[in-house]
């Protein structure tokens, strides 16, 4: 069976599905946009509150702006070390931030039984774990918004300081830099769903670790799926195939090597990976939603 | 709710099951990532870089692995460990291979520097063969790149004299967007060396078709060299003492790198001493110059390298 048939096989499940629901999923959403609005906004303006992200952010702009220290380097070499260092900085800081906000949205509402003031009002339990989604997602788009203008700003800064050189061959490849951190705030938003689905089942120590595996596990996809392929026995391949499955491909979204070494971007990858992620945050989130909804609060 | 929950699932099935098709798509865009055929091997080097280093590369972040294992071969560049730079620039090479400038640095290092450090003939021949193999190996996982090409294209025709190897790969790399003007001229200067004529005008003809943009000062270079270059051959390729020159200047560049002489099988002027390298009259018994015997063309074999015994 070709991969296009098996996504069209799901494409037509997916529509009879919805077809078939439409009478319940319909009016549930028109009720759940003003709810899920409401519960994202209290999750900004609380996130707003915590000192950590906004040191996080200046120690992340400091790193951004050290990295001009490179000046030994040839300008060529530079610029590689600037987009390379600060796409990764981005993106570790990203995740970590990611990591640290979304374990602790949920089991912190639940721990201060606010969870209680919330629920009783008119909010379904799927609109709350939603509400809490976006919120983080929208605090985590103003932080990695922020560190892509401080790079792109290091960037300009540093051309204009060597382009006049002999020879320069600074490149700031701003396009692919912008192209790369959008990407990276997709594997983040990705990732925090995951969070969040193992916030509603865990305890916040074991969300926070195992989200350090999976990230790490993530970033490895490509070489799991060469483990898989190459595995001794069947019971590995199994495993490592399931792992290949189950964890998301953050790999797809990571166009660092690309960009720094001013490669072609294939920016239909980059599509192809927002749909994959889009339809995996789907699942994870309705997976939290239904363990949100059977949790005893 | 039964029903609500089995929809649900269904639902979820149907959307995992149509990120597929993207995923397959991905595997087939980004090769480099998901080619299970691709070259490069697992990094054993990492072990001998910095903590940062290891940390970061078995956290999917190879590229930053490889930046700061450059900065600090930079450190044992300015140091003079030339050995040491060795696995640090194996390292960076395996954990990026599309670092173009690492793959220069270390096909060069290899050919130039540890080959001038050798003592002996068979470390500095060893030496220039690891050169050319590290460069080959960078063509391989950079295909899409002139810059590496016309690497080991320089390599073969400065440092291992193995100038129809080095008009290929100039040839190709010639081919590529981006190559500069000066690739084109090596590529017919690869004949010029070995007197191979027969190749030569043709690579001169198609020199002449390059670079034909004479609103811009590298392109009206360009055709004034070839120009004066393809005069210059008209009027001297059947020219003995010009053959002979250029067999001077070839043999004795290779006895320098330690590389067998180029015999010249077939030169119609003159014959080369496989002691010395340099040429006698065409039908001498013995070298003009060191006083070896020669062997009559009849009797010598297809084109062949003569060793240099010192």
């Amino acid at each position: 069976m070709t991969p296009q048939l098996i996504s069209l096989i799901g494409a037509v499940v997916v529509v009879v599905t919805l077809a078939l629901t439409r009478r319940v999923w319909a009016p549930a959403i028109v009720h759940a946009i003003p709810s899920v609005w409401r519960i994202a906004k209290i999750t900004v303006a609380e996130a707003r509150r915590r000192r950590v992200l906004q040191a996080v952010v200046v120690l992340v702009v400091l790193i951004l702006f050290s990295m001009t220290f490179f000046s030994y380097l040839s300008p060529g070499e530079q610029s590689r070390m600037l987009i390379n260092g600060g796409l990764s900085a981005i993106t570790v800081f990203g995740i970590l931030l990611a990591i640290f906000l979304a374990a602790f949205l949920i089991p912190q509402e639940l721990e201060t039984r606010t969870v209680y003031a919330i629920l009783a009002k008119p909010v379904k339990r799927f609109e709350f774990v939603l509400g809490k989604y976006v919120g983080a997602l929208i605090i985590l788009a103003i932080i990695v918004a922020v560190m892509t203008a401080v790079l792109v700003l290091v960037l300009v800064l540093q051309d204009a300081m060597v382009k006049d050189l002999p020879d320069s061959t600074f490149n700031p490849n701003l396009e692919g830099v912008l192209f790369a951190a959008l990407m990276n705030y997709f594997a983040i938003a990705v990732l925090t769903g995951l969070i969040m689905l193992i916030s509603t089942v865990s305890s916040t120590t074991m969300t926070v670790i195992s989200s350090f595996i999976i990230w790490a596990v993530g970033s490895l996809q490509s070489t799991i799926h060469d483990l898989a392929e190459h595995a001794d026995t069947a019971a590995t391949k199994l495993l490592l195939q399931v792992l290949y499955v189950v964890v998301p491909k953050l790999e797809n979204f990571d166009f660092r090597n690309e960009v720094s070494n001013y490669l072609h971007v294939s920016y239909m990858s980059g599509w192809d990976a927002l749909l994959q992620g889009l339809g995996y945050t789907i699942v994870v989130l309705i997976l939290a939603s239904i363990f949100f909804n059977d949790r005893q609060v | 709710m039964r029903h609500g929950k089995a929809l649900l699932g269904l639902l979820m099935v149907g959307i995992l099951l149509q990120t597929v098709a993207p995923q397959e798509s991905i595997h087939k865009a980004r090769p480099a990532l998901f080619d299970p055929n691709r070259k490069t091997k697992p990094v054993s080097a990492i072990s001998i870089g910095p903590t940062p280093a290891m940390i970061a590369a078995l956290g999917g972040f190879r590229t930053v692995a490889a930046d700061l294992l450059w900065l600090q071969a930079e450190r044992v560049w300015d140091g003079g460990s030339w050995w040491a730079l060795l696995p640090l620039l194996d390292a960076v090479t395996q954990l990026d291979p599309h670092f173009i400038l690492a793959w220069q640095v270390y096909g060069w290092h290899a050919a130039y520097n540890m080959h001038a450090e050798s003592e002996t003939v068979i470390d500095r021949r060893y030496w220039l063969a690891r050169g050319a193999n590290i460069l080959e190996q960078a063509v391989e996982a950079n295909p899409d790149n002139w810059e590496i090409r016309f690497e080991l294209g320089w390599t073969l025709y400065d440092r291992a004299h193995e100038k129809k190897r080095a008009a290929e790969y100039f040839y190709q790399a010639d081919q590529m967007p981006g190559a500069k003007s000066y690739v084109t001229r090596l590529y017919y200067r690869c004949y010029e060396g070995i007197l191979d004529i027969k190749d030569l005008m043709p690579a001169l003809e198609y020199a002449k078709k390059r670079h034909t943009d004479l609103a811009k000062s590298d392109d009206v270079q360009h055709q004034v060299i070839v120009n004066r270059d393809y005069e210059w051959w008209m009027k001297h390729k059947d020219d003995p003492l010009e053959h002979r020159r250029q067999i001077v200047i070839e043999n004795t560049a290779r006895a320098q790198r330690s590389v067998p002489f180029y015999l010249y099988p077939d030169d119609p002027y003159w014959d080369v001493c496989p002691i010395c390298g340099l040429p006698s009259k065409k039908g001498s018994e013995v070298c003009e110059v060191c006083g070896a015997p020669l062997k009559a063309p009849s009797q010598r074999g297809p084109a062949t390298r003569g060793e240099k015994k010192t």
